[in-house]
């Protein structure tokens, strides 16, 4: 009985450990801001349901991003971003698969804030591209909150600005982010 | 052109002729006038309200689908293309089974329906102006929700899911 009984604990601690090599979200937030500098037209939108998974032990890190769900103040904004620029009927998702470069130098048993360097590739608008940024981990109680903040070329994707607008929508958007992460059961 | 250009006539007809010509053009100049104005007007205001059109609240647009949960992922599941064309951006409301509810520090909530056989959900962001009476809601509960479809996540190890955005509790 005795036996059985360290056995089983013994079996339930490993698979959670083991288990506890995954943390997702699917309420992961990611901002964009295209707002022309001394503009005061302000072009941003927000999406709160990005899926995120990071495997802490290979530093594998995945973004998936419905583009229908980027949200605008004005509905006609939202309506050229999503017909005319990113064409989202036809390219409905955005995709990034990367790897935590220093992911060894983070320890997750240790609450606290870690800067990481994250390098993949962003698949939008059915063009890939190589990204590399710095971001943060933050450790508590848990859970992982991993945040960066980097700029996205539209024509790096081709996305074109139509010349009418081109002085109201900027070249470069600054994108953020942000996802609170559990861990997977 | 006025007559007096095209026929000979005397100077005081003449004079006349030339008089109601101009009072004539002052008239259409004026018509002209405001009516490019009341034109202008009309662009401008069109214009304006276009640019600061909002939102339509989803209780107020109709509804294009109405299916259960386990309908609209299989759709998805099965053929994620057609399903794509038939249901991406339209307006529908969802019915199932409360499997979940996440709340964001933000105030952003979602509601996941389905159930304990699948791994599969519906998940509904709701509408930040329609988040009260999400305190009511418990696991279990059978509800209606309306929503836009913004796609499909695929994903063996953490779930396949529909999402809907915007939404609003039906019942």
């Amino acid at each position: 009985m005795k036996k059985i009984f360290v056995f089983t604990v013994f079996m339930v601690t490993y698979t959670t450990i083991c288990a506890q090599d995954k943390f997702f979200t699917k309420n992961g937030k990611v901002h964009f801001d295209a707002t022309v500098p001394a503009s005061p037209e302000k072009i941003e939108a927000v999406n709160y349901t990005v899926t995120c998974v990071i495997d802490i032990k290979t530093g594998n890190i995945q973004f998936s991003i419905l583009m229908k769900g980027f949200q605008f103040e004005r509905a006609l904004m939202e309506e050229h971003f999503n017909e005319n620029y990113v064409e989202s009927s036809k390219y409905p998702k955005a995709e990034f698969k990367g790897l935590v470069n220093n992911i060894s130098a983070v320890n997750f048993n240790k609450d606290g804030t870690y800067q990481v360097k994250v390098k993949g590739i962003l698949k939008m608008h059915g063009e890939t591209k190589e990204i590399e940024t710095e971001g943060k981990l933050i450790i508590k109680a848990g859970k992982i909150t991993a945040t960066a903040n980097f700029p996205v070329q539209f024509s790096d994707y081709k996305i074109s600005i139509p010349k009418i607008v081109s002085d109201k929508v900027a070249k470069v958007a600054r994108v953020e982010i942000e996802c609170l992460l559990d861990p997977l059961k | 052109m006025p007559d007096c250009y095209h026929k000979k006539m005397d100077r005081q007809q003449y004079a006349k002729q030339l008089n109601r010509f101009k009072i004539m053009n002052r008239k259409t100049v004026k018509i002209s006038f405001v009516s490019v104005i009341v034109i202008i007007a009309g662009v401008v205001y069109f214009t304006m309200s276009e640019y600061r059109r909002k939102h339509k609240d989803i209780a107020d647009i109709p509804e294009s689908f109405s299916l259960n949960s386990n309908e609209i992922i299989n759709s998805f599941s099965t053929n994620e293309k057609s399903a794509y064309k038939m249901y991406l951006d339209k307006v529908m409301s969802v019915r199932g089974t409360v499997k979940s509810i996440y709340r964001d520090v933000g105030g952003a909530c979602t509601i996941v329906l389905g159930n304990d056989t699948s791994m599969s959900s519906v998940r509904c962001s709701l509408d930040s102006n329609h988040t009260d009476g999400i305190a009511l809601i418990k696991p279990g509960a059978d509800i209606s929700i309306k929503g836009i479809c913004t796609g499909y996540n695929a994903d063996e190890l953490l779930g396949s899911d529909v999402v809907l955005n915007r939404c609003a509790i039906k019942n």
